[in-house]
């Protein structure tokens, strides 16, 4: 029985979610596993700053545009990741709230891990509150694996 | 980066010396640039006033949230000022502020610059915490506030 199936990775442009994408490549690599991507552009987010009225409605449009722009690029480069490994990856971007896109993305693709980047070491109660990963490390049916010390992380990738 | 990451003492005022909207903008622009993060202060003040033409970045309960994106800053840059007199900021409730967060981002940066804007929102919902900043004496202690210390 294979143990792990298909693999979702979540990437939002850090540093530490390209290591994610890295280390689920050697994983789906060596397992023999599906790989996903998932980018989310917050649009629940742009919503909010309108309703506080940070934002104009103007300025919504505006940043959602910049947004799917930057999405677009960092599914390109997870693309990029997997192909100079010889690993195909099925990568998406959606619009959304970031965790109900990955618990949704996890569905739809039937993952059985889900792999997040490392989040920074956690300086206030309030960011902690706030992140969108961990409540979705916490809602996913799935495994979930957080990808930690980039530089074993790269040594691992580099030696695919 | 979150914003709690990006506020350091050097970037918060207490109190602005700014009696005026564009004093004060002008004042937030200034800390960032004499902290070497923007490249050129003057289009920095341009994008920011530019924005402030289309509607004012004043919300209600005396927060101000000024902002704009430009090539200036090479990253993400917030400044974070406080008027306990308060400054005529034409906010919706049409109420001084006292709480200004000034937050520039380069056109590239639009994830991070939303973030932070994001996490303005949910803090401006704490009455209790733009109170006690609001009434911090230094800005360690604003600092301190804003990281749930």
């Amino acid at each position: 029985m294979q143990a792990i199936r298909r693999i979702l990775v979540y990437i939002d442009g850090s540093g530490e979610s390209y290591s994610a994408v890295r280390l689920s490549v050697v994983l789906a690599r060596s397992m023999g596993a599906e790989l996903f991507a998932l980018a989310v552009v917050n649009t629940r987010a742009l919503g909010e700053l309108v309703q506080a009225h940070i934002f104009l409605e103007a300025e919504r449009e505006e940043y959602r545009r910049d947004l799917e722009g930057d999405v677009e690029r960092y599914v390109n480069r997870v693309r990029e990741l997997g192909r100079k490994k010889g690993v195909a990856v099925t990568a998406e971007s959606v619009s959304g709230a970031v965790c109900e896109e990955i618990r949704n993305a996890v569905a739809r693709h039937g993952a059985d891990l889900l792999v997040l980047g490392e989040v920074a070491e956690v300086r206030s109660r309030r960011e902690e509150l706030a992140a969108e990963t961990e409540r979705a490390a916490r809602m996913v049916p799935c495994s979930v694996l957080i990808a930690k010390d980039e530089d074993r992380i790269d040594d691992l990738y580099e030696a695919l | 980066m979150a914003l709690i990451e990006s506020i350091e003492a050097s970037l918060v005022r207490v109190p602005l010396a700014a009696t005026d909207k564009e004093g004060a903008i002008r004042e937030l622009v200034g800390m960032l640039s004499e902290a070497g993060r923007v490249s050129d202060r003057e289009a920095v003040l341009r994008a920011v006033l530019a924005r402030e033409t289309l509607g004012s970045t004043g919300l209600a309960d005396g927060i101000a949230v000024p902002h704009g994106k430009t090539d200036a800053v090479p990253d993400l840059a917030i400044a974070v000022g406080v008027a306990p007199g308060g400054i005529d900021f034409g906010a919706l409730d049409g109420q001084p502020s006292r709480l200004f967060f000034l937050i520039v981002a380069p056109p590239d940066k639009s994830g991070p610059h939303i973030q932070a804007l994001s996490e303005i929102a949910r803090l401006s919902r704490s009455k209790a915490l733009c109170r006690a900043i609001v009434n911090a004496r230094e800005p360690a202690d604003v600092v301190g506030l804003l990281r749930g210390d």
